[in-house]
């Protein structure tokens, strides 16, 4: 096994057409749209959260081009997708719509995860694949792992896709996921969104290695680092990590450096463990900025196109917290229902 | 991406470097752990030890080069495989003896039995039957060592099962990141009971998981036993005066099966003859022989001492009050004493 060489840089494709990778005109806005439509979701959250309407939030922002760009390259509705907490734009494009999500948060009978049960950020929609995951950190690694394997037994074209931070792959659980992945070779693609920091802790706090993707060494299998600000990279490496799991090949480990510019949750001041600098540096690599020069360099896009794009998302997610609003609680009588299957 | 570990599993040209005191002491030490774990086969087959019992048969070059690395003052962890460790350690084999019986004299005073064997006073910090387990406690006690500001070193044995599991990753991880004074020692024997290495782990070198924590590791041929004292010396020193923990893989073989109640079917025969054949007490001794430094007539008179020991265990056993019904409840939480 030669993992350790295949570790690789992906450069940033900045400058490389979307044509290339096979994405069309149509694609790539589409691309912009939703990494708009998960920005917008979120900071609707937080502004529902100071309104006292909702409880608690776990934010995407500045992460959105990782997840906008990986989760283009899996097949909607046939890959099984395991997002984390931090994953809004991963949802919205695997086909969770804003209203499903705000039902989430306003904890609502209709909400698609788990009828108001989990809490926000806990993504999930079986018809789509997306398997709703449970809180402590790292626990959907070897669930994800099970998943692959049960596809493999069953000889379905069918890749897992699992999503975590940078503190998960300090758990154990993380090494067990990776370590049984790469025994049976099984199809997962493990998608690392490294921001940083695992809640207050820094990184060099958490491990003593610099690059999370040298860990993949440890397991037989490929670990590529890409700049998950750069959507169409991260569209890329993910795209190869599917195929090579296709192909019967096993699992790709990516590690997708990034940043959330938001604090951890809506119950964290981020200011007592991050400098403004730090935060304000990575705000002038925010994603979505950065992609929208991109469509305008190619013509794609010009500020009425992207006016337009604002005002029908805006409009969109309002109406989504309308909705939840007022559609109704769970009833007293399903208390005890989804405890156990089939109860 | 850097990869410090290097690999040395090739069986070594006949060397001894070291004098011939120190050779006779670690044949004295194996040659006792094997003729202990033959008689623990007999007493467990005859009922007169209870619980589970794994043999460390086949296993004592990487046993007493590893421990005889360590200081009196360093502390010892080793997983459920563990009579040999704790001899080579200190612990006395008529305590190891009493303990297996289950008796008052034993050296966990008879509730831990062969899988938790355990003497403080000679820092020999237990067996422990969780697989994996005692590597986030061998981490902590570096960790206290450090807080202390003294220079012991925590040494903590594993097999090649155990690198699977998740507590194994966690411990190496705060080990390197906090730079603590540990030796992780990694017993390949390539069984994780019936499950050969490979089938297990997804990479069957277990040196080269160390490139995830960045840290350093060897892969070494753990039926020499010279070879296995000197990483494990080079090992200990690193985290002593470097504060630098390691990752040591010694390549060995159990020639029994996994535990006493495994017929071990999962291996062929000319495997099993293949390792036998390079059983580390006849090669020590077949080495030592050639170079001069040793006779039959030692070999004869270290055989004899050491049945004698043997002997002597066993009827320190045999005649070991059991512990008493009042004390039941002792030894349950650090205050019960006087309660």
């Amino acid at each position: 096994m030669d993992s350790a060489e295949e570790t690789a840089v992906v450069e940033s494709h900045q400058n490389s057409r979307h044509a290339e990778l096979g994405l069309s005109d149509e694609t790539v806005v589409e691309m912009y749209y939703r990494l708009v439509q998960a920005r917008t979701v979120d900071e609707k959250m937080w502004t529902l959260h100071r309104q006292g309407k909702i409880h608690f939030i776990i934010s995407c922002r500045g992460q959105e081009g990782i997840q906008i760009g990986s989760a283009f390259a899996l097949r909607r509705g046939e890959d099984f997708v395991m997002p984390y907490y931090r994953d809004t734009g991963v949802a919205l494009v695997l086909g969770m719509t804003p209203r499903d999500l705000m039902l989430s948060v306003f904890a609502r009978e209709a909400d698609p995860a788990s009828g108001g049960r989990q809490m926000p950020g806990h993504f999930g929609y079986p018809r789509l694949r997306i398997i709703t995951g449970s809180s402590p950190v790292a626990t959907q690694l070897p669930q994800a792992a099970g998943v692959a394997l049960a596809s493999k037994i069953k000889g379905e074209a069918a890749v897992t896709a699992v999503y975590f931070g940078d503190g998960a792959t300090s758990k154990g659980d993380w090494h067990e996921g990776l370590n049984f992945a790469g025994i049976h070779k099984l199809p997962v693609v493990f998608i690392c969104e490294n921001n940083g920091y695992a809640i207050s802790v820094p990184q060099n706090k958490q491990m003593a290695i610099r690059d999370i993707a040298d860990r993949a060494a440890g397991y037989g299998f490929p670990g590529i680092i890409v700049d998950g600000n750069d959507v169409l990279a991260s569209y890329t490496v993910t795209k190869q990590a599917v195929q090579r799991a296709l192909k019967g090949d096993g699992p790709t480990f990516i590690e997708a450096k990034t940043f959330r510019v938001a604090p951890h949750s809506s119950d964290d001041d981020d200011r007592r463990y991050r400098s403004r600098e730090e935060v304000e540096e990575w705000k002038r690599r925010d994603p979505i900025e950065r992609f929208k020069r991109y469509l305008e360099e190619v013509n794609l896009l010009d500020d009425s196109l992207d006016q337009r794009i604002r005002e029908m998302v805006l409009e969109e997610v309002n109406e989504a917290v309308d909705f939840a609003e007022k559609s109704p609680l769970p009833s007293r009588e399903d208390l005890m229902k989804y405890v156990y299957y089939n109860s | 991406m850097k990869q410090r570990s290097q690999a040395s599993a090739q069986p070594r040209a006949v060397s001894l470097p070291l004098d011939k005191e120190t050779l006779l002491h670690f044949l004295n030490k194996m040659i006792l752990i094997r003729r202990v774990e033959e008689k623990v086969a007999e007493i467990y087959t005859r009922a007169k030890a209870g619980g589970f019992v794994h043999l460390n048969i086949g296993e004592e070059a990487a046993i007493v080069g590893a421990a005889s690395s360590l200081a009196d003052r360093d502390y010892l962890f080793t997983s459920y495989r563990d009579h040999g460790w704790a001899l080579v350690k200190g612990v006395a084999p008529r305590a190891v003896m009493a303990e297996l019986y289950g008796k008052a004299t034993g050296c966990s005073k008879g509730r831990g039995g062969s899988m938790h064997l355990f003497d403080s006073k000679v820092r020999f910090m237990g067996g422990y039957a969780i697989v994996g387990g005692m590597i986030p406690i061998a981490t902590g006690t570096a960790l206290a060592v450090t807080y202390r500001g003294t220079d012991e070193v925590a040494m903590c044995v594993f097999g090649e099962g155990a690198t699977n599991i998740g507590s194994f990753h966690e411990g190496l991880n705060v080990a390197k990141l906090w730079q603590l004074p540990v030796v992780f020692v990694c017993t390949n024997n390539l069984y994780g009971m019936g499950t050969a290495v490979r089938r297990a782990s997804s990479v069957s070198e277990i040196y080269r998981k160390a490139c995830a924590y960045d840290m350093v590791a060897e892969r070494i041929d753990g039926m020499d036993v010279v070879a296995t004292r000197d990483a494990c010396l080079r090992a200990v020193e690193r985290a002593r005066k470097d504060h630098e923990p390691s990752l040591v893989e010694l390549v060995t073989y159990r020639f029994r099966g996994h535990s006493m109640a495994d017929p071990a079917r999962y291996r062929t025969d000319d495997e099993v003859r293949w390792w036998r054949e390079r059983d580390p007490i006849s090669s020590l001794e077949q080495k030592m022989k050639d170079s001069g430094m040793l006779t039959q007539q030692e070999i004869d008179d270290i055989e004899a001492a050491v049945s004698r020991v043997v002997t002597e265990s066993v009827q320190y056993a045999e005649s070991s009050p059991a512990p008493g019904l009042d004390d039941l409840y002792k030894d349950v939480y650090v205050q019960s004493e006087g309660q």
